[in-house]
């Protein structure tokens, strides 16, 4: 009699526990229960962002004038910026930037430049990456369980920062279904990296300026999302990060924030993926920053790498090399291409910019434009924006009448040993 | 002086009748006429009274410890925003650096009460809820041990030993504090002499208090666990029989009461969520920096103090003529190592031990002496004084004064005695300028002072961190570290922030104070004083 009384009441206790975990688990949120499966599983909690396009969305630059970018600036300029690059050691920065340029369809009559399906090869396909590399060097593509990572950093061979290859890749125009073959996978696709990236953001990171600019062409108008450890993030989140401190820090003396910012702006408008309040927010700041271009600008048309000290920057001017001012130029052409009316400085400042970067531009060397190739192909970008027209378009048209010379292409001042030099830093 | 007036009879033997005599010779009342008509169950004696004096004296002195600088500021600050909104957040919400990071608030009711009870009483209040979990651990500990034991003394040395141990860990104000209320209680229930049928009650609706009032019920879940263990253990070494272990009383109690403890838990705003959420805290990253989450080492105070109780207690192994355990084993086993693993798991290991050296030490005692303790002196005197005692314990804390005499008349009075129940190193200084002149931005500050510039700054006032480290992101607590310990990217870090004020203790961060000093074409010294220096960017960002 007392045994079986031990054993229901027993039974009772096992059943009135289970059934209290059981319900416990039945009503609780999707984040207690990721939370639940990554302690007990090991399985880090992230649940992949829908993706709701194919196709990243591209933010249309908004003007159309030839007055300011003349075909043949426009044109001499994208002669130089060609992806001229030997098939050895191909750094991924400059193939990056290049493929951002020039996109995936540009195809060029110069048989040294590579198309844009090759670069874009070279950066999604292991097999290109080490027939340029050779194993030696630890793969730009890392396999995780959980998607494929870009590897970035300063290492030879790698990325050089984060998310810059996925925000290249996105503006070049590769579909999200495009296929990314790691050393041992041949199923990942775009959406891959673009989860990855999505799971390893950290707000705090060192840049976030390319995050930004990737997610916002990929998820939008999804405004906020969980990141891994489950995080809140949010375009409001990423917008404030990018306000936040001097505006001359980060890459390229600050602009590639400015750009961001105004690509969040522009995002906004279509989207909605920004609060009011930081819309207001964001957009005051890039008021901040056209009254500053407009009082740092030099009487030759260039903006200074201490653009944001405005007055000051012309008043006393700093002692920098000429690279940081083509650095500064471009890149301030760059969002103004796709910034408001209101956000503009005078046209004649623009003018006055495009004209100066022009004829900089224009005096390289084929060797100084490789070694900074990273710079120009942002002037290449800015000037192709000012006339509304894809660079590979518009190469493509101009060299139908303007066709490629090969007498043109050596001039005298690459050494190819050098070069390959150049190539391997 | 009154004498004994006792009825005589005659020397013839027959008996005279009895007149007793109220008064004595000298007029007074005949006390000794005087019979202890207290009911027996409320009678106490001179043991329980000196205990009670003990502890009444330790209660009134814990009423005075000023309150700490850190945590407590912090939790009013979220039980105030959960009284204004009405919700619970469920991400953090005033760490503007934490934006976004998911917040299981495991203290959540301690917090809501702790900010009443300010409201209600100011710090004298909070002083008082203070003393008072302390003073149920400590009561816990002495009133059960002197239950089983007999002996005060023991009791009262078991006491010491506890306190010893976690004083630097109970110098801090804490939604902690009330853990080790239900610690203790659940502890005293589970290991009492005789089980009685509440508990099975009893013990999983502190449990469910528990895991609203602080994370730590993990632990207290973890404990009926070894208890359970130990007892089927003890068991099956006797019996040497699985089935007599199975159906044994009290080992099934036991495992009873700590599943239905593991679903009490559950009762709690996260519901099932609360489990992973305590694992996720204490193994954050962030709190390998901070110097209460380090390994117990001889070199720290509560180390030593540590030291001595586990020496004591081997030596009372070593001789103690009552049986040792399994229980008690794992339990100080598993708590001992936790607290090596990291000082603060010590105020759980340290009444755990002081309870077993009280056990051991009586038994240890009662052998060598070869007598059980005397039986003390037991009346409704000793009732009446323990009441009397507690009234005058409370009257003389600041809380009974409030209650007594009424809340102080004048602002001035009211500034002073807050200054006095506050800890020196508290920030008030810091928080007067502030509120004169708000910062722009972002504040950079000393973590230790986060909670109350938090709780008493201007409202609107952005802090870089404050002492819930693990809602920080690891980046911006790394960062934190880099620029208060001036690594080489101290100065770009502040730029890259935004800071453009500095809220620092200059004994804690004297090298970031030194060189903000050098740099004086970007810092300026807005606020000195030999506790605080603030520090403002003369070209804010």
């Amino acid at each position: 009699m007392k045994k079986s009384s031990q054993k229901k009441t027993f039974v009772i206790v096992q059943i009135a526990v289970l059934g209290a975990f059981a319900i416990a688990l039945l009503f609780s949120n999707a984040q207690a229960r990721t939370a639940l499966k990554a302690k007990t599983l090991g399985i880090e909690s992230f649940e992949p962002v829908p993706i709701p396009r194919e196709e990243p969305y591209r933010v249309k630059p908004l003007y159309n004038r030839p007055d300011i970018v003349s075909d043949e600036a426009l044109a001499a300029v994208l002669e130089k910026i060609q992806p001229r690059f030997s098939p050895r050691e191909m750094k991924p920065n400059h193939i990056e930037h290049a493929l951002r340029t020039w996109g995936v369809t540009a195809t060029f009559q110069n048989p040294n430049a590579v198309s844009g399906q090759g670069m874009l090869e070279f950066l999604t396909d292991h097999g290109a990456y080490i027939e340029s590399w050779g194993k030696e060097v630890r793969p730009i593509l890392e396999e995780k369980p959980t998607g494929i990572r870009i590897r970035w950093g300063a290492e030879t061979g790698a990325s050089y920062h984060h998310d810059h290859w996925l925000a290249c890749v996105t503006e070049a125009g590769a579909s999200l279904n495009t296929p990314v073959y790691g050393p041992s996978r041949r199923d990942d696709t775009l959406y891959d990296v673009v989860q990855e990236s999505l799971r390893d953001f950290r707000l705090d990171e060192r840049e976030v300026e390319w995050t930004a600019m990737a997610f916002g062409l990929w998820i939008a108008p999804t405004r906020e999302w969980v990141g891994s450890g489950g995080r809140e993030y949010s375009f409001d989140l990423i917008a404030e990060r990018l306000l936040r401190g001097h505006k001359n820090l980060g890459v390229c003396s600050g602009t590639h924030r400015v750009y961001s910012l105004m690509l969040l702006l522009r995002l906004d408008e279509e989207f909605d993926v920004l609060t009011d309040a930081m819309h207001a927010k964001v957009y005051a700041h890039m008021e901040n920053v056209r009254d500053l271009i407009i009082a740092s600008q030099f009487p030759d048309g260039s903006w200074p790498g201490n653009w944001p000290d405005g007055k000051d920057a012309v008043d006393n001017p700093i002692e920098e090399e000429l690279y940081k001012k083509i650095i500064s130029t471009g890149h301030q052409l760059e969002w103004l291409s796709i910034a408001p009316p209101a956000l503009q400085p005078p046209e004649e400042q623009v003018r006055k910019a495009v004209d100066w970067i022009v004829e900089v531009t224009k005096s390289q060397t084929r060797a100084e434009i490789k070694q900074r190739f990273t710079f120009f192909s942002h002037v290449g970008v800015a000037l192709a924006n000012w006339r509304q027209v894809h660079p590979a378009d518009f190469w493509r048209e101009w060299e139908k009448t303007h066709p490629y010379d090969p007498a043109i292409e050596d001039d005298g001042s690459l050494d190819t040993k050098k070069t390959e030099q150049a190539n391997a830093h | 002086m009154s004498t004994v007036v006792e009825n005589v009879k005659s020397k013839s033997g027959q008996e005279t009748p009895v007149t007793p005599q109220y008064q004595t010779e000298d007029g007074q009342p005949n006390l000794a006429l005087l019979e202890d008509r207290t009911p027996e169950a409320f009678k106490a004696t001179s043991a329980l009274t000196l205990i009670v004096g003990a502890l009444g004296a330790l209660f009134v002195l814990l009423n005075y410890f000023p309150i700490w600088h850190t945590d407590i500021w912090g939790h009013l600050s979220y039980g105030r925003l959960i009284l204004e909104t009405g919700k619970m957040p469920s991400t953090e919400p005033l760490m503007p650096l934490a934006m976004g990071v998911p917040m299981i608030d495991t203290a959540w009711l301690s917090q809501i009460l702790g900010y009443l009870t300010f409201q209600q009483f100011g710090t004298a209040g909070i002083q008082f809820l203070y003393a008072s979990a302390i003073l149920f651990v400590a009561g816990s500990i002495a009133i059960s041990l002197y239950a089983r034991t007999k002996q005060p003394w023991v009791a009262l040395l078991a006491v010491f030993f506890f306190y010893w141990c976690d004083y630097q860990q109970l110098l801090i104000v804490r939604p902690q504090l009330a853990g080790m209320v239900c610690f203790a209680a659940v502890f005293m229930l589970a290991t009492a002499f005789t089980w009685r049928k509440w508990f099975m009650v009893a013990i999983p609706v502190v449990f469910a208090l528990w895991a609203n009032l602080h994370g730590s019920f993990i632990v207290g879940l973890a404990m009926l666990g070894a208890l359970t263990v130990g007892r089927a253990i003890d068991v099956l070494r006797r019996t040497r029989s699985f089935k007599m272990m199975l159906s044994e009383s009290r080992t099934r109690q036991l495992l009873f009461v700590t599943e239905l403890s593991a679903a009490a838990v559950l009762l709690n705003p996260y519901g099932i969520g609360i489990y992973p959420a305590v694992f996720e805290i204490s193994g954050n990253p962030n709190l390998q920096n901070l110097i209460e989450w380090d390994p117990l080492t001889l070199r720290m105070k509560q180390g030593q103090a540590a030291a001595a109780l586990f020496l004591a207690l081997v030596g009372l192994y070593r001789f103690s003529p009552r049986r040792v355990s399994a229980g008690e084993v794992l339990l100080l086993g598993g708590l001992g190592l936790g607290a090596l693993w990291t000082s603060r798991l010590i105020v759980w290991w340290a009444p755990v031990a002081a309870y077993y050296f009280g056990l051991h030490g009586a038994a240890v005692w009662r052998m060598w002496m070869q007598a059980r303790p005397a039986e003390p002196k037991r009346g409704g005197l000793y009732t009446v004084s323990i009441l009397g005692m507690a009234w005058i314990f409370f009257a003389y804390t600041p809380l009974g004064g409030r209650v007594l005499h009424g809340a102080t008349d004048t602002p001035e009075k009211e500034a002073a005695q807050l200054e006095r129940s506050l800890s020196r190193k508290t920030p008030i200084e810091a928080v007067a300028y502030l509120n004169e002149n708000p910062p722009q931005g972002l504040v950079f500050n000393s973590y230790e002072w986060g909670d109350y510039l938090m709780w008493a700054g201007p409202k609107d006032m952005k802090l870089f961190v404050a002492s819930h480290v693990h809602l920080v992101p690891e980046e911006v607590w790394q960062h934190y570290l880099e620029i208060s310990q001036v690594a080489s990217t101290w100065s770009s870090k502040l730029d890259r922030y935004g800071v453009n004020t500095i809220v620092i203790n200059p004994q804690l961060h004297k090298g970031l104070a030194t060189r903000l000093d050098d740099e004086t074409e970007t810092w300026e010294k807005a606020f000195e004083s030999n506790k605080t220096v603030i520090f403002e960017r003369r070209k804010k960002i």
